[in-house]
């Protein structure tokens, strides 16, 4: 599907990315606001639910997704605000992916544990 | 249909008619910097500090008594809110071709957009719905 260069698959990463997270984000808000039913609501009942693992994987990846969107952003506001950025777009691209796996793998050293247990 | 986003400042007052397309174009970028610091705090707090896994009710009650918590996750939610759904209205108008089609996907996203920002404010300011009611009560004159 795509055949371009970094800069192509740095943009379908952001688009899929961020429709992701506002996906998320939506769900999110409804989860939370579920807490104004009171302590004996729903509230505790539903995060059960998204305890189980499959849920915890995919926050993984929506963790994974924020820290990718955010540093691929911060690369296209460099991009479009200044002059010399262009030049470096591609090893930008790089070291955006490199950021990402240096974040995730700390992340994934805390938050694995918690799910497979050992924690 | 325009063939790419434009690139520069520059390109991008040249491209869009509208102002309004301009304004969000600079609003991307603005929102876009505030939210790295908003989401990472965040997802640092909920995430790195706390066991998600352990999250209940609880826990959002002990958060959201804070009042830091209630006004930093309030310019959270907003500019989150407004990001992503830009965001997403760009990508509708690039994938859903057909303006009919167009027209009710957007209809249906802004409104479930509205209604959880509705309901996002109302969790951040009032917590329950017996503190809204007694708060509502309050302001009823007595029968």
């Amino acid at each position: 599907m795509y055949r371009g260069r970094e800069g192509q698959w740095a943009f379908f990463l952001h688009r899929i990315s961020g429709i992701a997270l506002v996906l998320y984000l939506l769900l999110h808000v409804f989860d939370i606001s579920l807490v104004m039913y009171g302590p004996n609501g729903p509230f505790n009942r539903f995060l059960i639910f998204y305890h189980q693992w499959p849920f915890r994987i995919g926050l993984i990846l929506i963790i994974a997704g924020v820290v990718y969107h955010a540093l691929n952003g911060l690369r296209i506001i460099l991009l479009d605000f200044t002059p010399w950025a262009i030049k470096y777009q591609r090893v930008m691209w790089y070291g955006v992916l490199a950021v990402t796996t240096a974040v995730g793998i700390p992340v994934l050293i805390k938050i694995l544990p918690e799910i497979f247990g050992g924690a | 249909m325009m063939a790419a986003r434009p690139r520069t400042l520059k390109d991008a007052r040249a491209v869009y008619s509208t102002n309004s397309e301009l304004a969000w174009w600079v609003f991307m970028r603005i929102s876009g910097f505030l939210l790295v610091f908003l989401v990472f705090a965040h997802v640092f707090a909920n995430n790195i500090l706390t066991n998600a896994g352990t999250i209940d009710y609880d826990y959002v009650a002990s958060r959201l008594a804070q009042p830091s918590v209630r006004i930093l996750d309030s310019f959270l939610l907003g500019f989150a809110l407004l990001h992503g759904m830009n965001g997403l209205r760009y990508s509708i108008d690039d994938y859903i071709k057909r303006p009919g089609v167009r027209f009710w996907v957007k209809v249906i996203a802004y409104t479930v957009a509205v209604a959880i920002f509705v309901v996002g404010v109302m969790t951040l300011w009032t917590f329950t719905f017996d503190e809204m009611g007694a708060a509502i009560r309050d302001l009823t004159p007595a029968q």
